[in-house]
């Protein structure tokens, strides 16, 4: 596989979005390198939406400076012809049937493959002819889906594009994705908050909390970056010592401690000699970790503080 | 450029919204008119009917929908605000000229056919039929414009700020209003203007209307440009 | 299956040494192109590449141009040496050190170590008993 280099595509410096009584973004900065599938993950509401509708030019910053392709991306449809952001809450014309969707996609996405937009309508079962307006909910965000695909814009965004389709339908969703960037291969920015079900896909990881980033790595190498550690409360203690800790629970005399880092064999090895179990955290439970309120039973051990831990 | 047409072309993948809807329209109007012009006899005078302005609401209609719901997906197809203002409003203007043309010729054919044989007048409205065919045009085309333009305004105000910009919209369109009819009561002006709006001509109101028309246009613009769908 | 704890490089890396020690990849075999493990374990391409130009790397695999990515001969060799190697490391340096801890001399590891051969056979017998 060549990758088209890591080139900047999106700069993103000091970003900030106030509504009138919430900040949905908390001076944002941050570098999208072309030829990725990023994840864009959150919590609902932690800035997803607002984050892409700026990039795109359809959402407005308060302050701070995008470039995308190295220029303001607003009214500038040099850049925007090069972008497709379909939003969750997308709206169509009122009397638009999907198949009169597409039409209206294949007149301003130049790479658009109208073969593949209706292979993937076949897959999804989608009826063309219906009017939108009357589409269910998985239907809707199938139409969303379609567009995002078949475009094949340089950088699209997919916005939680997953609402209301079931568990077979979001399969179709994650091996069509795999399938054709394979083999035409772009900048994907993937939002969600299922974080289990595109994990494996992500090839970079970004976690938007409260509107700041809080974590912006290589997905391999945030895989491992984690473990928890269960045992007798004194012995998890001691072996966690010194070690950055994410969270912390307790059950009478058995304590569960998620730390940040890696064990070496050596440290396995001395875990297991104390009788402690060792086992992975996995991606969605780091996010969980990292964006979690310190809830009042954590303050109680003191880890409250320590979950306030930056990237 | 190239961009600009096709959003001219979106509009028109539905080609019921800009075409289809206003034939009906207008072919509906016509008959429906024509009907009652049969099947009441009549005696003496022309008998006019309002029922040509029909097609000219739907445009009011047509300017709301074009922004509340064309916009939105227009974002999604990555096409600027500045784009999609042109295109659509482009796209109208020749759909409003086209029918222009059109009233004018069935205001031929009318007075040449005695009213459609009935004496009616739809079409060829007695103040402007007698003006010169571009006026005739003229007027028609910046009537359509407008409304299209209002209904295109009031729904960006409403895509920012809702409820309340409507609101304040109304009540500041309200207050002008009153301050305008107090002040002309409490200036003694009122003979002064209504000998102004007898003075005026088609081509004069037509200057009027475009003024108004350029003012929206311009309010639509810089309002939309800041628009989030 | 490609599980969360690790690096999905390095697991798919694993896989395809697992193919090539059990035989079910022979040398000079052709192997799945990346995108055919992205698409089948469903992770990202790049990802499945990552671990494929691993073992590029390593003289276990090799490119051919514009065809694919072959098994290279010696490689199952190469592997099992790895292997023995590894298995010295986590099992055998641990285990010599705990017999040590626990007084037992060579000969009588060695005499466990035939007994575990057959304890299999112990464990059945004892069921049916």
């Amino acid at each position: 596989m060549t990758a088209p280099g890591e080139s900047t595509i999106i700069e993103i410096r000091n970003v900030t979005k106030r509504y009138k009584d919430t900040t949905a973004l908390d001076d944002v900065s941050l570098n999208i390198y072309g030829g990725k599938i990023y994840g864009l993950l959150g919590r609902n509401g932690a800035g997803k939406t607002t984050l892409m509708s700026v990039l795109t030019a359809q959402g407005f910053q308060t302050s701070g400076e995008i470039r995308v392709f190295g220029e303001h991306p607003y009214e500038n449809d040099r850049v925007l012809s090069r972008i497709c952001f379909i939003r969750e809450s997308q709206k169509y014309p009122d009397d638009f049937s999907a198949e009169q969707a597409f039409a209206s996609a294949a007149l301003f996405f130049s790479n658009w493959d109208k073969a593949f937009a209706r292979r993937l309508a076949d897959d999804f079962q989608l009826p063309l002819k219906r009017r939108i307006k009357k589409l269910s909910r998985g239907q809707l965000s199938a139409v969303g889906v379609i567009i995002g695909l078949a475009s094949r814009a340089e950088v699209t965004f997919f916005d939680e594009p997953y609402l209301g389709l079931d568990a077979v339908a979001r399969q179709i969703f994650y091996d069509r994705l795999v399938e054709d960037y394979s083999e035409h291969q772009r900048t994907i920015i993937l939002s969600s908050h299922l974080i289990d079900e595109v994990a494996n896909l992500l090839e970079h990881v970004i976690v938007i909390d409260k509107g700041k980033i809080m974590i912006d790595d290589d997905a391999e190498a945030i895989r491992g970056s984690a473990f928890t550690v269960v045992g007798t409360g004194t012995r998890v203690a001691a072996f966690t010592a010194g070690r950055e800790i994410l969270h912390r629970e307790s059950l009478a005399s058995l304590a569960s401690v998620s730390v940040q880092g890696r064990l070496s064999e050596g440290e396995r090895a001395e875990a297991a000699e104390l009788g402690l179990e060792v086992a992975p955290v996995s991606l969605q439970q780091l996010i969980v970790r990292r964006t979690m309120d310190p809830g009042p039973e954590l303050s109680m051990n003191g880890a409250a503080t320590e979950l306030e831990v930056s990237p | 450029m190239n961009r600009i047409v096709n959003v001219a072309r979106m509009q028109l993948i539905n080609k019921w919204t800009f075409l289809g809807i206003p034939a009906v329209i207008l072919a509906g109007a016509f008959l429906v008119t024509y009907l009652i012009w049969v099947l009441i006899p009549d005696g003496g005078p022309t008998v006019y009917s309002g029922a040509a302005q029909a097609v000219m609401w739907y445009f009011l209609a047509l300017g709301i929908q074009s922004l509340t719901l064309t916009f939105p997906f227009s974002q999604a197809m990555s096409v600027s605000r500045r784009t999609f203002y042109i295109g659509t409003v482009g796209l109208f203007a020749v759909v409003a000229l086209a029918i222009s043309v059109l009233y004018y010729i069935l205001g031929l054919i009318e007075v040449a056919t005695n009213g459609w044989g009935q004496n009616g007048q739809l079409y060829a409205l007695g103040w402007v039929a007698g003006s010169h065919a571009v006026v005739q045009i003229l007027f028609y085309f910046i009537a359509m414009l407008a409304l299209f333009m209002v209904g295109f305004w009031f729904a960006t105000i409403y895509k920012r700020w809702r409820a309340t910009g409507m609101l304040i919209v109304w009540i500041a369109i309200a207050l002008v209003l009153l301050g305008l009819v107090a002040l002309t009561t409490w200036q003694g002006w009122w003979p002064a203007v209504g000998a102004w709006f007898v003075a005026q001509t088609p081509l004069s109101v037509s200057g009027w209307v475009a003024l108004f028309c350029a003012v929206l246009a311009a309010g639509s613009y810089l309002t939309l440009r800041r628009a989030e769908p | 299956m490609i599980d969360e704890s690790r690096p999905i490089f390095m697991q798919i890396a694993e896989l395809i040494e697992n193919d090539i020690v059990d035989g079910a990849l022979a040398e000079e075999a052709q192997v799945p192109s990346t995108n055919e493990f992205a698409a089948f374990y469903r992770i990202n391409p790049a990802t499945a590449a990552k671990g494929v130009n691993r073992l590029v790397d390593e003289g276990i695999l090799y490119k051919k141009r514009g065809i694919g990515m072959f098994v290279a001969t010696g490689a199952r060799a190469l592997l099992l040496d790895r292997r023995r190697e590894e298995f010295f490391r986590q099992y055998v340096q641990p285990l010599a050190r705990e017999a040590r801890k626990l007084g037992i001399g060579k000969e009588q590891l060695a005499q466990m170590l035939s007994r575990s051969e057959t304890g299999t056979e112990t464990s059945e017998r004892s069921v049916a008993q």
